[in-house]
């Protein structure tokens, strides 16, 4: 049986006939043995009433009853016979004494009747009255219609159990193959390479649409990484060919003027640092899909917040004072999440480094921990130009590089390794306006559900805001 | 120093070999891992650099941790093309003293060697440090040049004391990263640069001889010397 539905339907119709069949079979044994325990009795006591009509009349009278008996019965439905001691029949209905029937008082069941009703039996009471026999019987036949409805209610049973089960199964088979058949297109196209696709869903919370949910949230988490993995590889072909055009020009010009032994020092200098380059936008780009794969949640500890923050904000206080900013840091006390130490540095000193890039000379820098729902929340706040509205989805991009930053070294990761950081602690990057700055929000939840997250993209908001992180165009 | 160097690549040799001569050590070197655990094994070595990956039955980290249940102390750096931050957990766990992710500057190769030398001679780490007239005292963190004592933040402190301990040695931006910040990450600005500056004003500005130097390409060294 190919279908599931199908097989499970004929598991339930079988089930219902075996307890249909162990319900009817104790009644019908109880029924049986209660009707013929009766009629037994009934024997026993007509017999009883002869023997009392023997005593009183002779055998003359006991005959001449039963001759009366007989002529008024509808044949076969009493068997009645009276024999002498060499079992000649005297009287009653039966030509002869039943070869197979003991002459002993007692009850037998007798196998009787010709021909088509050979199985049909009879019920024998045997008494003795003096030296003659007496035979009281009842054809078990009468009997028969009933026993006979008993047989067709139980046999219309089963039949409307099996029609039901096989109806039931079919139409939950194609109920079944129906929804099926569509996840089959939807994940055939996907298979084909449109990721767009989702599993159609409804309200209801059926296991097929729990399952399709499921599937369609680890399809939202495919397209992401397909997403990653696609920006990767423009940007590895953009960015990358850049500096490798700088090497390979600067090494032609090199081997193809031959200049002096000092001017060539100086551009072998500069093409180590054009390889320095390629090689730290190449580990950028490494630690970002390493941390997108979500393969870094290794490293979580208990960390304290707002010791990783001050830590990073001391180490780039000299480099502040340096352009007469002033860096300040402000924390509510040690508050424990659980997250990466290493990560979690790196992506601070990114959003520190940015706003040092952007502060103006002069200008503050503000490195603020918070308390916020069990968890952390650090805010790195400058008051430099900020970044206007509809450049902000766009500044957490992969290589996305303002206008007005160009010129200023960097790879242009370091939002984008931000951001990526903070999904992999279950939340993301917020930038706001501070009129004028950037203020740059990670939340750090108390228990980093990075699933979660990722779950939560379906819902519109998340979505914009993990489109906005991995958008390739 | 006596070193063995356990690559298969030849480029990477000659390139290490070279180098290495060049500064004076004596290099022995293997191109496969069996080669590489005999020598390792049997010979006495300063400095064992280990590539990670090899080719044969026998990998680097395998040979690593061979020799480190023979008993064999010396000193290994892991070279490896795998420089993610798992990889270099598990390349330390495996019995390495330290991690070197391909491709490297010659000069941070050759900083992290000395470094490791120096270490496995055993420093007493409350022995008073003294680099020409700079004195520092680990104990009591004070810090003296001449006659004059010097006031240090305590991360400068640290800076101070990671340099004087590999005095005469170059020590890389890499390494003072690694070894006075715990970062294991690129800073992507020059934020080391500007701490040594720093330092530098407090501990030679006012002085004609200048003992906080950088080399260039490379990083930097505190030294007496000229």
């Amino acid at each position: 049986m190919r279908s599931s539905a199908v097989s499970l339907a004929a598991g339930y119709v079988v089930l219902g006939i075996v307890a249909l069949v162990s319900f009817a079979a104790p009644l019908w044994y109880a029924w049986h043995v209660t009707i013929q325990d009766g009629r037994a009795e009934f024997l026993q006591s007509d017999a009883q009433r002869l023997t009392d009509i023997f005593r009183h009349d002779g055998v003359t009278g006991l005959k001449s009853n039963i001759d009366a008996r007989v002529s008024m019965q509808i044949p076969g439905e009493r068997i009645l016979l009276l024999t002498d001691a060499a079992m000649h029949p005297l009287a009653g209905n039966l030509p002869a004494w039943p070869s197979s029937l003991p002459a002993l008082p007692g009850n037998y069941t007798l196998s009787i009747g010709a021909g088509a009703r050979s199985n049909a039996t009879a019920l024998m009471h045997v008494a003795t009255l003096g030296s003659y026999y007496l035979l009281v019987g009842r054809d078990n036949k009468l009997f028969a219609p009933l026993e006979a409805r008993f047989w067709y209610g139980l046999a219309a049973a089963v039949g409307v159990l099996l029609i039901a089960g096989l109806v039931g199964g079919f139409m939950t088979r194609r109920e079944l193959l129906s929804r099926i058949h569509s996840i089959r297109q939807t994940v055939s196209a996907i298979i084909h390479g449109d990721l767009k696709h989702r599993l159609p869903t409804d309200r209801s919370g059926d296991e097929l649409n729990t399952l399709s949910r499921t599937i369609n949230g680890m399809l939202d988490q495919i397209e992401l990484l397909v997403h990653g993995v696609r920006n990767v590889s423009n940007s590895i072909a953009h960015d990358l060919r850049t500096p490798l055009a700088e090497l390979r020009a600067r090494l032609e010009e090199l081997a193809l003027l031959r200049p002096t032994t000092e001017e060539t020092y100086a551009q072998i200098d500069a093409a180590v640092a054009d390889v320095d380059r390629v090689i730290r936008i190449f580990d950028a780009l490494l630690r970002l899909a390493e941390i997108d794969a979500g393969l870094r949640r290794s490293g979580f500890v208990s960390l304290d917040v707002a010791e990783v923050a001050a830590a990073a904000a001391e180490f780039y206080a000299p480099a502040a004072e340096l352009k007469n900013i002033e860096l300040k840091f402000q924390a509510d006390g040690p508050t424990r999440v659980p997250g990466d130490p290493v990560l979690l540095a790196q992506a601070l000193g990114n959003l520190i480094d940015n706003a040092l890039k952007y502060a103006p000379e002069g200008g503050t820098i503000e490195v603020l921990v918070r308390r916020r729902g069990g968890g952390a929340e650090i805010a790195v706040a400058d008051n430099g130009p900020g970044i206007a509205q509809d450049e902000k989805a766009k500044v957490i991009e992969r290589f996305y590089r303002g206008d007005s930053s160009r010129g200023t070294p960097g790879s242009g990761l370091g939002l984008s390794l931000a951001q990526a950081v903070a999904k992999l602690h279950g939340s993301t990057l917020e930038l706001t306006d501070r009129n004028p700055g950037l203020c740059v929000l990670l939340a750090l939840p108390p228990e980093a559900a990075p699933m979660a997250a990722a779950n939560a993209a379906t819902t519109p908001a998340a979505q914009t805001a993990s489109i906005a992180a991995t958008a390739a165009s | 120093m006596k070193i063995l160097l356990v690559e298969d690549n030849e480029r990477v040799t000659q390139f290490v070999v070279k180098g290495l001569q060049e500064a004076g050590h004596t290099i022995d070197h293997a191109a496969n891992g069996r080669d590489g655990m005999f020598l390792g094994a049997s010979e006495p070595y300063d400095v064992i650099i280990m590539d990670r990956m090899l080719p044969g039955e026998i990998d680097g980290l395998a040979i690593v941790e061979v020799l480190r249940k023979a008993g064999k102390r010396t000193p290994i750096l892991i070279l490896s093309a795998l420089s993610e931050v798992d990889d270099r957990i598990r390349g330390l766990r495996s019995g390495g003293d330290d991690y070197l992710a391909k491709p490297f500057a010659f000069g941070e190769l050759l900083a992290r060697l000395d470094a490791l030398h120096r270490r496995a001679q055993g420093i007493n780490q409350e022995t008073p440090l003294t680099v020409g007239d700079l004195h520092m005292d680990p104990l009591t963190r004070k810090v003296t040049r001449g006659d004059r004592p010097i006031a240090l933040q305590p991360r400068e402190f640290k800076l101070l004391e990671y340099l004087m301990r590999h005095a005469g040695q170059v020590v890389t931006r890499t390494m003072l990263l690694e070894n006075v910040w715990d970062y294991h990450f690129d800073p992507q600005t020059n934020v080391i640069d500007v701490h040594i500056s720093k330092l530098r004003q407090k501990i030679d500005a006012e002085f004609d001889r200048p003992l906080l130097r950088t080399v260039r390409n490379a990083g930097y060294t505190v030294t007496a010397s000229d």
